[in-house]
């Protein structure tokens, strides 16, 4: 299935965008994120649509998983 | 009550956000752009943000405190783009009963935040920039 990734900070700034589309056979965060070109830190989280997720946590077809480096609000 | 704006914060609007006539205290906490980060001079900040979830975030917080301190309301407010030294980056507001519970639940709201809300820093400095966390 093809999987949105939303890319957010310098993780956006790196990749020169804010959004990747990606395939894979797989149904978890873990297998999104495996399906990137690049390799991730390991301070980087992830959501799915808008909640924290776990690498294990399953994704369905039209779910968006987002890439969250490490925040800085305040 | 919880949003993520490009607007000048208000703390006017904070305060009547959380102002009750059951509540006796309004704690505020604003947090403001320095002009210096580890000996580097500051000249301006940019937040951005994956706006819906930070404020499903804020909501979360807010919920926390009223299941924890019993507090009135809470209000939690991040603005995002370009700001200069002296700007408002965020500011909460929380009300209670008694100020002790305002204080503490307000203490808590900015830490998790902190931790939690989908927001990043990038400051800008007389030499290059930087993105900062934690």
């Amino acid at each position: 299935m093809k999987i949105a990734v939303q890319l957010f900070g310098p993780l956006a700034e790196k990749a020169g965008r804010s959004t990747i589309e990606v395939t894979t056979s797989g149904n978890t965060v873990a297998d999104v994120v495996a399906a990137l070109s690049f390799k991730l830190d390991r301070s980087v989280r992830y959501a799915v649509n808008t909640d924290y997720a776990e690498a294990s946590a399953i994704v369905r077809e039209g779910d968006t998983v987002s890439l969250i480096p490490p925040v800085g609000g305040g | 009550m919880y949003k993520v704006t490009t607007e000048v914060l208000s703390i006017d609007d904070a305060y009547a956000a959380v102002r009750r006539d059951d509540c006796g205290a309004v704690a505020l906490f604003i947090g403001t752009v320095r002009d210096h980060h580890d000996g580097k001079k500051v000249t301006k900040i940019s937040y951005s943000a994956f706006k819906e979830m930070a404020e499903k975030e804020f909501a979360k917080i807010g919920a926390e405190c009223a299941a924890r301190w019993k507090t009135g309301a809470v209000y939690i407010a991040h603005r995002t783009g370009p700001l200069l030294i002296g700007d408002a980056s965020v500011m909460i507001a929380v009300s209670s009963a008694h100020r002790a519970e305002a204080f503490e639940a307000c203490r808590h709201a900015i830490e998790a935040l902190k931790k939690l809300a989908p927001i990043w820093k990038e400051e800008f400095y007389d030499t290059g920039k930087a993105w900062i966390s934690g």
